[in-house]
């Protein structure tokens, strides 16, 4: 009977707003509108539908059940968003925090793809991040994760630069060769243990829980506790998903809350069984002693190959990341403190993810949660914004 | 008082009118009916649909099928747009034949059959039948038939213009030249139209009459220069039409490459819709040009104003245009305008720098002169404005009555 590890993703980007050529030059905000501000609405419609009932729950279940500990991670901006728009979610998050069984983990402030394209942002955002979470809720998380857990053996090693033990990425067939996702790895240097995400039971809730078509459908604890009791005492099931899995991908109506709650409950009703956070499985782990995960490409937690083809893969994403890159050296040396915080706002993935042209099942989950009617949409007011960046740096340099 | 069944009552075969326009045809009809009602020729116009508001200049005759489902709101369909059933995809002229008729081609008889019904009671009383483009050439033919008086065809488009890879409809290639075949005189809107009427469609070139679109006087209500800031300092270069083909966008994203070379602070705005916009997107992205050649969508009145006005250089790049009116509107603006050698708009605007569409290198090297050499675009700006103020309406109505009158009494 294994050890579960549970990790929830909180993270809203700063949508652009309905930026026009005739905007050029006024200094016109990117993100928010004094009328009407998308994200102000978005943000509290989430809070309302996910963040405030899910983290009242696990705020009921770490008094209710001893044992419940689990892992959360919060981007910058979406801190930045919620003590601006929701405050209560940030006194929610404050609260689990005191109870000692939430472990924080790491992550860019912007939720970037900085990791692939500079080392140096990379490190600034990260270090941006942990002075957040310092400031907020004084902890100092020793164990990474990267945007959309994007992983591969380089990312591996700026992370171990930075003095983490550990990071949570993906567990990719092509990458195991067929040995367990369910253990503890290491990285190819040797320097930073692993957790990978177990997909399957992961996104049997995040994803499939109320889609009719599947045979589980409706899917009840006792069954997916039979699927979790297959794996022996020594094992590790890791559970990584979207906090907004509950509530807002998945409605209250479809009864995830319930199961959810049950869940946490009837599982350690058995003493075999245990639930873990990743420093916890990291402490008892050692390097040199575990089996090695070698991911030359990058991968991620997207879409049906898990690699960066969300993000990275047409034209429109590839030139706006180069632009947004290109322009890091002028930017940072404007000094110019609104310029580079709207530069790193635009670097957040959710942009080039809305850019995506593919098609198929995955074109249909990119729709879902697109704020724009298309990617080329996405695409034409991403360019319009950059237009205007590159004008303001040749005003201040 | 006019004669009945004189020329100075005229029937027009119309297809769009302001504000249900989806191109130059509509605002091409507003200008010259107006000008005609004030040269003392009184109107009738046919419409697919159920104009909006009554024109206090013509009386406009409604000529709505029952079985049309959008009749009030616009043309049953646009002709123009890229949802034709008939369309380049469909590349081999000998299957064309072999399709069954139409959507597009059934609607154009319908319309033909309406018209004829529509306008019986006014057909004693007018002189001549004016058709403008295609879709209205089957029903001035019926007309000319039941009543023998003389047809004018006004050719704005064709579909060698509007398609130029020559893969256009045949449907519709036969309805214009069946139609120019069967009128006793045509009008082109430019000498670069006769020239393709003679030498594509096969027309007697003295059958042929040229006249120039008008272009009105700005009005209180466009938008003042001062108005339009946006993007300061930087060179802002515009194209502005609808995004197929014949427009030529893709030779405009070819010229920022190479502009951007030599000034890389330019900024190149597209502005329009079309079939083509994805693919455009792509090459501008494709081609690293993704925060220097931007996309504004359609723009209409104010937005339109507004774009032109700040514009510094508007570039037409078409493939082949028979008029092409939005470049005098650039000139109105006191924007220098570079036009493609195939547009019939530089007849009227010599000091519009005409270049071939494909001729990128020298479009390249005339931005990078108007932009260093500020006194050029000056002076040529101050040329296009005193070229522009004699194209008017006025002029073109005048044409068209001596032609009236030319096919009234059979010459």
């Amino acid at each position: 009977m294994p050890q579960l590890c549970w990790y929830f993703q909180l993270h809203q980007p700063y949508r652009l707003r309905d930026l026009s050529i005739f905007d050029l030059g006024s200094e016109p905000s990117y993100f928010g509108q004094v009328e009407r501000d998308a994200n102000r609405e978005v943000f509290q419609k989430v809070a309302q539908k996910s963040y405030i009932p899910m983290l009242s729950l696990l705020y009921r279940l770490t008094q209710a059940v001893p044992e419940f500990v689990f892992a959360i991670s919060g981007s910058g901006v979406f801190l930045e968003q919620a003590a601006e728009f929701a405050p209560e979610v940030i006194a929610w998050l404050k609260k689990l925090t005191t109870t000692g069984q939430m472990e924080w983990l790491s992550e860019t402030y912007h939720h970037s793809l900085a990791s692939l394209y500079s080392p140096a942002e990379f490190q600034r955002q990260v270090a941006a991040h942990a002075q957040k979470l310092d400031e907020l809720f004084q902890v100092r998380p020793t164990v990474f994760r990267n945007t959309e857990l994007v992983y591969s053996n380089d990312v591996a090693q700026l992370v171990a630069e930075l003095g983490y033990q550990g990071m949570l990425t993906e567990a990719v067939d092509r990458y195991l060769n067929g040995q367990p996702k369910t253990t503890v790895y290491q990285d190819v240097s040797g320097q930073l243990k692993l957790l990978l995400k177990h997909a399957q039971l992961s996104d049997d809730i995040a994803f499939r829980f109320s889609e009719r078509s599947w045979q589980w459908y409706p899917l009840t604890v006792d069954r997916y506790l039979e699927w979790l009791e297959v794996y022996p005492e020594s094992e590790v099931i890791n559970l990584f998903m979207d906090f907004e899995t509950f509530g807002e991908h998945q409605w209250e109506s479809t009864g995830i809350f319930d199961f959810f709650e049950k869940l946490i409950r009837r599982f350690v009703e058995r003493d075999w069984n245990s639930y873990k956070t990743p420093s916890q499985l990291f402490a008892s782990a050692k390097l040199g002693s575990l089996p090695t995960y070698n991911v030359p490409q990058p991968i991620s937690w997207a879409d049906v190959d898990r690699d960066l083809t969300a993000w990275v893969d047409n034209a429109f994403q590839r030139d706006c990341l180069r632009l947004v890159y290109e322009l890091e050296p002028a930017i940072l040396a404007s000094r110019d403190a609104q310029l580079i915080n709207d530069w790193r706002r635009l670097q957040t993935s959710d942009h080039f993810y809305y850019m995506c042209t593919k098609w198929s099942a995955d074109g249909d989950v990119h729709a879902y949660f697109s704020p724009y009617e298309s990617p080329y949409e996405a695409y034409r007011r991403f360019s319009i914004v950059l237009a205007d960046v590159k004008r303001r740096l040749s005003l201040v340099t | 008082m006019n004669m009945p069944g004189g020329y100075d009552t005229v029937l027009m075969i119309g297809w769009e009118y302001p504000p249900h326009n989806s191109g130059g045809l509509g605002v091409a009809c507003e200008g010259l009916t107006q000008a005609l009602a004030d040269h003392n020729t009184q109107v009738y116009f046919t419409l697919p649909y159920q104009h909006p508001t009554a024109l206090g200049h013509m009386q406009v005759v409604p000529c709505i099928d029952p079985t049309w489902s959008n009749p009030a709101g616009g043309p049953p369909f646009s002709v123009y747009s890229s949802t034709l059933p008939l369309t380049r995809n469909q590349v081999d002229a000998d299957e064309l034949h072999a399709l069954p008729q139409s959507e597009l081609e059934q609607r154009v008889e319908m319309y033909a059959q309406v018209v004829a019904q529509q306008t019986q009671a006014v057909q004693p009383e007018v002189g001549v039948i004016h058709a403008h483009d295609w879709m209205s050439f089957p029903a001035a033919a019926q007309l000319k038939q039941a009543t023998g008086k003389p047809v004018i065809a006004h050719i704005h488009s064709t579909e060698h213009d509007r398609i130029p890879n020559g893969l256009g409809s045949s449907y519709i290639l036969q309805t214009e030249a069946a139609g120019m075949a069967m009128a006793d005189k045509i009008i082109a809107v430019s000498y670069y139209t006769k020239k393709l009427l003679v030498d594509r469609y096969g027309i007697n070139p003295e059958k042929i009459e040229v006249v120039h679109n008008g272009i009105l006087p700005l009005d209180q209500h466009a938008v003042p220069p001062a108005q339009s800031q946006f993007a300061p300092g930087q060179p802002v270069i515009v194209f502005m039409g609808r995004l197929t083909q014949q427009k030529g966008g893709e030779f405009f994203v070819k010229l920022a490459t190479q502009v951007l070379r030599q000034r890389p602070d330019a900024l190149f705005v597209i502005a329009g819709q079309g079939d083509l916009y994805h693919e455009l997107l792509f090459k501008t992205a494709y081609d690293k040009l993704s925060a220097s050649v931007l996309f504004s969508g359609f723009l209409r009145d104010a937005q339109r104003d507004k774009l032109l006005n700040r514009a510094d250089i508007f570039v037409m790049p078409s493939l082949s245009e028979p008029f092409g009116l939005v470049a005098l509107e650039a000139a109105q603006r006191r924007t220098p305008v570079i036009v493609s050698k195939q547009a019939g708009v530089s007849e009227v605007l010599p000091s519009a720098i005409s270049v071939d569409f494909w001729d990128v290198d020298k479009m390249t090297r005339t931005i990078l002169e108007l932009l260093s050499n500020k006194g050029y675009a000056r002076q040529m700006v101050t040329n296009q404005l005193q070229e522009v103020s004699s194209v008017t309406w006025d002029q073109a109505a005048d044409k068209v009555k001596r032609i009236y009158r030319q096919a009234f009494l059979g010459r």
